[in-house]
Parts: structure tokens; sequence; C-alpha cells
């Protein structure tokens, strides 16, 4: 770990909600700029803080995540780290040569090919033209765009934009790296090779990274600030912290029924979590269906498929509860079921829910997002499943 | 290494920011030369006419008034030089001054969306527009140029000025443009309105035609600052002496202070303005 590169001291910045009062106290804040007059502390009206009271400090080698909902206030603060705007208080000092990644390919013009735009993008982010050209060739193949290296950018997709964007970018050398959620328009393989550039700058750089997507946040990140409404709502090192506790703002989502075909009815279920609706992982988790039949029709009792999702709504998991031709009895179904040994890592997962009539395979009911609950580990692993594992070290 | 410190502290010092932003124009040379190369490869690869563009409104306004003045619907006093020359180097002159006022709104706005993503030194900016400027001016003046050896109208001594005045003139109109610009970026009436005005100003201001030698308008033109501009800037065109030496010198050290002042105020807004601009 080295010198501290970037140091926050309370900083704030206040923004008006309203338009017409925006740009009126924008002249105000211009006269007071131009003549060096005291700028006003308190909030004016219909301002409020976009960003309050921020503190912390980033060393050579280590990578700051910055998470929080859309709105919480993370660009504004790269924005004002990126020295594109000043704050309302307090002071920022940055060490060194920044290099932001707020968005790729700025200063593209569609009509020019991706080559000249190449050159109009890297001098924008601050390259000479002897830098350019000495790394021209690099940039193309770091792009993996050579075929259409000449056609006009309006003809690349959005991902091809950001990959010719990055190739520019990883060219920099920066001793300071601001990255807002810009590598999420790109394929699979272009977001690995940008990691691996990540990787490699990573020890002699200070990075604050912004992101919606927590593996990759608990992949490079050492330390972390979880941002709402402005306000630091936790900062520290344990990365599995903040990112539990964020993953804690989502688990109120609503299911929705996507089918049903009125023969039975969800009436209750339960979940053995605890009062924050978590479960701790390796435990058993119990789940409990009550089921009211509402037509008579229905004979044998229907089979069962719950699926796991995790928070990016990728399934991750499967059951399958199959009662072969039983017959029921009464009008209501109690299924009480146990996933054994909760694998799941660190996160915040829901369960979708299928009943089908076990002999026609037809669907009788399904809800979505049926129930969430967030798994609480140790660890904080990039992939959805944490593996038992037995060994021996010889 | 190099550090920043970044705070709401807007204590400064004038002659930190000019040396500042005196440094922000020499490092972003590149940048700017760069994007005005962007442009102007953009704007001509999508156009068949291409460079015409840049001379086709002069031309055509110029036209109007060689039509009404020839076919007699309206009286002019007769001119030193063949009329159509003065109307074209008039309206020529003409739009330099609306281009170098507008320049830096007009700039700044293109180019919001790199302002609001990149730190950039801002002052790149003006410095493309003003090659931009430069590059329509040549363009102009290479038919200025073919209508002088038409008319076989010879350029004489005076002919020495004609770069100097118009770099001042320049540099006056653009720095009242970066005047302008905080103002203008916040609200968009300022920049509907400098085309209508400069409209109503042009009738004012002997661009069309000569100063007349009495009447209510000789005593608006006679006041009118633009009426000494143009004249002179036109007689070093077409061979006649320059007359106002005086408003030169003036106008000269007016513009100096009014360059530095407008540095200032362009690299103390340009924060203020990022924060209000959309992407």
């Amino acid at each position: 770990m080295g010198e501290v590169l970037i140091k926050a001291e309370g900083v704030s910045k206040k923004f008006a909600k309203d338009l017409k009062k925006s740009l009126y106290y924008g002249v105000l804040d211009l006269v007071n700029g131009v003549t060096g007059k005291e700028q006003v502390r308190d909030l004016r009206k219909d301002e409020f803080w976009a960003v309050r009271d921020l503190s912390f400090e980033v060393k050579r080698g280590e990578c700051l995540g910055l998470i929080g909902h859309n709105g919480a206030g993370k660009s504004t603060l790269l924005k004002i780290l990126n020295g594109l705007i000043s704050p309302d208080e307090g002071t920022i000092t940055m060490k060194g040569k920044i290099g932001a990644l707020i968005e790729l390919g700025a200063g593209f013009n569609p009509i020019l090919t991706g080559r000249e735009n190449i050159y109009n993008n890297a001098a924008v982010i601050g390259f000479s033209k002897s830098d350019i050209d000495a790394n021209l060739d690099t940039i193309i193949a770091f792009s993996e765009l050579e075929d259409f290296i000449d056609m006009p950018v309006q003809n690349y997709s959005s991902g091809m934009k950001v990959r010719l964007g990055f190739a520019v970018a990883a060219q920099m050398q920066p001793d300071i790296l601001l990255i807002d959620e810009v590598l999420a328009v790109g394929d699979l393989g272009f977001i690995l090779k940008c990691f691996k550039k990540i990787d490699q700058l990573l020890p002699n750089t200070a990075f604050i990274f912004v992101s919606h997507t927590m593996p990759m946040v608990a992949r490079i990140c050492n330390q972390i600030i979880l941002m709402d409404h402005g306000k630091m709502e936790y900062q520290g090192f344990d990365i599995a912290v903040g990112i539990g506790k964020y993953y804690n703002k989502f688990t109120t989502s609503e299911n929705s029924v996507m089918f049903d075909d009125g023969q039975l009815e969800l009436s209750s279920f339960y979940l053995n979590t605890d009062d924050t609706n978590t479960i701790q992982q390796k435990q058993n988790l119990e789940i409990e269906l009550n089921f009211k039949i509402k037509n008579t029709d229905l004979h044998t009792i229907p089979s069962l498929y719950l699926e796991f999702r995790d928070k990016e709504q990728r399934p991750v998991a499967g059951a399958i509860i199959k009662e072969l031709k039983k017959e029921i009895q009464g009008d209501t179904l109690r299924f009480k079921i146990t996933v054994k040994n909760l694998l799941f890592s660190l996160g915040f997962y829901s369960i979708d829910l299928g009943v089908l009539d076990p002999s026609t395979k037809s669907p009788i009911l399904r809800i979505n997002n049926m129930v969430s609950f967030k798994v609480q580990s140790e660890t904080q692993l990039w992939v959805p499943i944490e593996l038992e594992t037995e060994y021996t070290v010889e | 290494m190099e550090t920043r410190v970044y705070s709401n502290n807007n204590k400064y010092s004038i002659k930190d920011i000019v040396l500042s932003s005196i440094k922000g124009f020499k490092s972003s040379f590149y940048l700017a030369k760069q994007l005005a190369k962007r442009d102007v490869k953009a704007q001509y690869r999508q156009s068949v006419l291409g460079i015409l563009w840049a001379i086709l409104p002069v031309v055509i306004n110029a036209f109007v008034w060689i039509l009404l003045q020839s076919s007699g619907a309206v009286k002019l006093t007769a001119t030193a030089v063949p009329y159509p020359l003065f109307v074209l180097v008039g309206t020529t002159i003409w739009a330099i001054f609306g281009e170098s006022l507008t320049m830096s709104i007009t700039t700044v706005n293109a180019n919001k969306n790199i302002i609001t993503k990149i730190n950039f030194e801002k002052e790149a900016l003006i410095t493309l527009g003003f090659i931009k400027l430069v590059f329509n001016l040549l363009i102009k003046f290479g038919l200025i140029i073919v209508f002088m050896l038409y008319f076989q109208v010879m350029p004489s001594s005076s002919f020495l000025y004609f770069i100097p005045l118009l770099l001042v003139t320049m540099l006056f109109f653009v720095s009242v443009g970066i005047l302008i610009t905080p103002l203008g970026v916040l609200y968009g009436d300022i920049s509907r309105l400098i085309p209508i005005a400069l409209q109503f100003l042009m009738y004012v201001t002997p661009v069309l035609y000569v100063m007349p030698k009495d009447g209510f308008l000789k005593t608006i033109m006679y006041y009118n600052p633009l009426t000494y501009f143009i004249t002179d800037l036109r007689s070093t065109l077409t061979g006649l002496p320059v007359e106002h030496w005086y408003f030169w010198i003036i106008t000269f050290v007016v513009t100096l202070f009014l360059a530095l002042l407008a540095m200032v105020v362009y690299r103390v807004s340009m924060p203020i303005l990022t924060e209000r601009m959309s992407s």
C-alpha cells in the first residue's frame, strides 16, 4: 500500500430540483464566483444535498467501491473528484494523473471513421499526437475492431463504441482511476478483458469504482462506501457488510402472479429467515407453502418447481417437489420443504414458484418473485454458489 | 507529483487565473486542433456542396442587394468601389462580427457532452472556435479576391493594416461573446436574441450602403461604433485609406482589457456552468 492519492474531507454538493431556480442560482453563483464573494452555504429554496459530508481516503493500490441506488449521489461525487464541478463544502486533494472513465468514447463524431475517432477521443482525454501515433496499433488491436476501423462510427453497435472507447482509455497510465458503470454494455469477452487490464493497473493506482454489479465490486474493491440520498450509509473495509446493507434495501419487492388457472390459491407461506429477512449460509432453508384448493376437479397432489434467482435475476438453482399420484384429502395443501445446507453466497435471492399438474405437466399456478431473502456469509464471492469442500494439504 | 485541490474557496487572484488560463490555452492546443479537424471533416463529409456552404449565405445576401440596386428599386448613394464588391465585402465583414460574437456560446453548447464528462482545459473550446472561424474566413476571402480581380480593384498600402485591424476586431467580438457566454449557456434567450439584434444593427451600420450625408440615419451611424469597424476594414480591402485611427487605438486598449476579463470570467464560470448543463 502506497501513499494517499485521494483524500476527501467533508465534501458536500447541493443541487436545485427546479430548473428555473437552478438557472437563477447559477446566475447568482456566477456573479459571486467572478466577484470573489462568499457562496451561500445553506440550502436555498428547492435545493437539496446531492452529496453530504463525505470523507474518505484512497491509497495507491487500493480500490474504493461506491455503491447505492440510482440517484444516491455516486456520479455527482465522481464528477467532483474529476474536477468537473466544485464542492460546495469540504476539500478534495488528488495527487497524480487522473484517468476518468465516466464516459467512454467522449468526443466521437458519428460520421467519422473509427480510426479518426481514436484521435478525437484520445485528444479529449489528454493524449498528445505522438502518444496516439505510437499507440494506434495497440489501441486497434485491443478493441478487436480491425475489420471495421475505417467504417463510420455511426454504424457501430453500442458495444463496439464502448470497445473502441475503452481501448483508447486503456492506454492511460493514471495514478488515479475513476470508473462509472461504463463497462456494462460490452459482451462477456470484452468485460473480462477490461478486468484483466484493470487488474494490471490496480497495484499502481488509487481506484474508485462505481457499479451496480455487486460481484464485480466484491472482486476488485477492498474498501466500500454505500450511499443513500447523498449521505454515507456505510463506509469501511468489510466489503461483505457494505454489500449486505445494499441488498437489504431491495428485499421488499412485490411478487407477481404470472399464471393462474383458478384451481389453487397460495394462501400463505413461511421462510425460516430472521427479522431482517436473512438466513445464514450453510443452514437449512425451510419453506412452508399453504395452498387452498378452489376447484374440486383437482384430485392428485400437484408438483412444485422452485427456481432461485440472484439479484441480477439470473436463475441460479432449482428444486423439484414431486409427490406421485397421491390423492388430495380435504381442501387445503401444506408443503413443508427443506433446502439442506444452503450453499448460496452472500447476496440477495428470490424464489419463483411453479405449480404443475404431475401427469399432464400443464401449469396450474406460477408466481414470480414469490419471496425474497438474503443470505449472510463471512465471505463475499463473485459467483452465487459457494461449494462446500473437503481437502487435505500436504 | 501534480496535486490538485478542489474546494468551495472562491477567493482567487486575477493573476493566478490569467496565468492558468494561458497555460490552459497552451496545453490544449493539440486538442483544439484535433477537434477543429473533426468538426470540419464531419461538416463537409456529409455534404455535396461542401465548402460552398461557408459562402452561400453571404453571396445570397449580397446578390439580393446587388439586384435591388441595379434594378433601381432602391436608390443608393454611389460607392467609391463597384457596388457588388462594396456589398460583398460589407456583408462578409458583418458576418465575421456575428460569427465572432456567437462563437463561444456555439462551441460550448456543441461540446456539452464532453464538458460534462471529461476534465480538460476548457480554453481548448475557444481555440477550437477560433480555428473554425479563421477557416471559414479564408474561404470567404477567397471569394472576395475573385471579385477584386474581376472588378480590377487594386488594394493600396492600407492593405497592410487589414490583418492587424481584423484581428483586433475579431478579438473584440470574441471577448464580448465570451463575456455573455455564461448567461447564454444558462438561458437560451441570448443565442436567440443575437441574430435578431444583428439583423437590426446591420441596417443602422454602413454595411449595404455608405453613410448618408445628413439626416436621422447619419446621426445614428455616426454614434454607432460598428460604423468605424466596418468602414475602415472595407477600406483596407478596397484600396482606400484607414480614416479613424483614434478609434482603433481606443478599441485596441478596450479589447485588451475585455480579453483579459473574458479569460477570467470564462475560467471561473466554467465549473458553475458544468453543473447546470445537460449532457
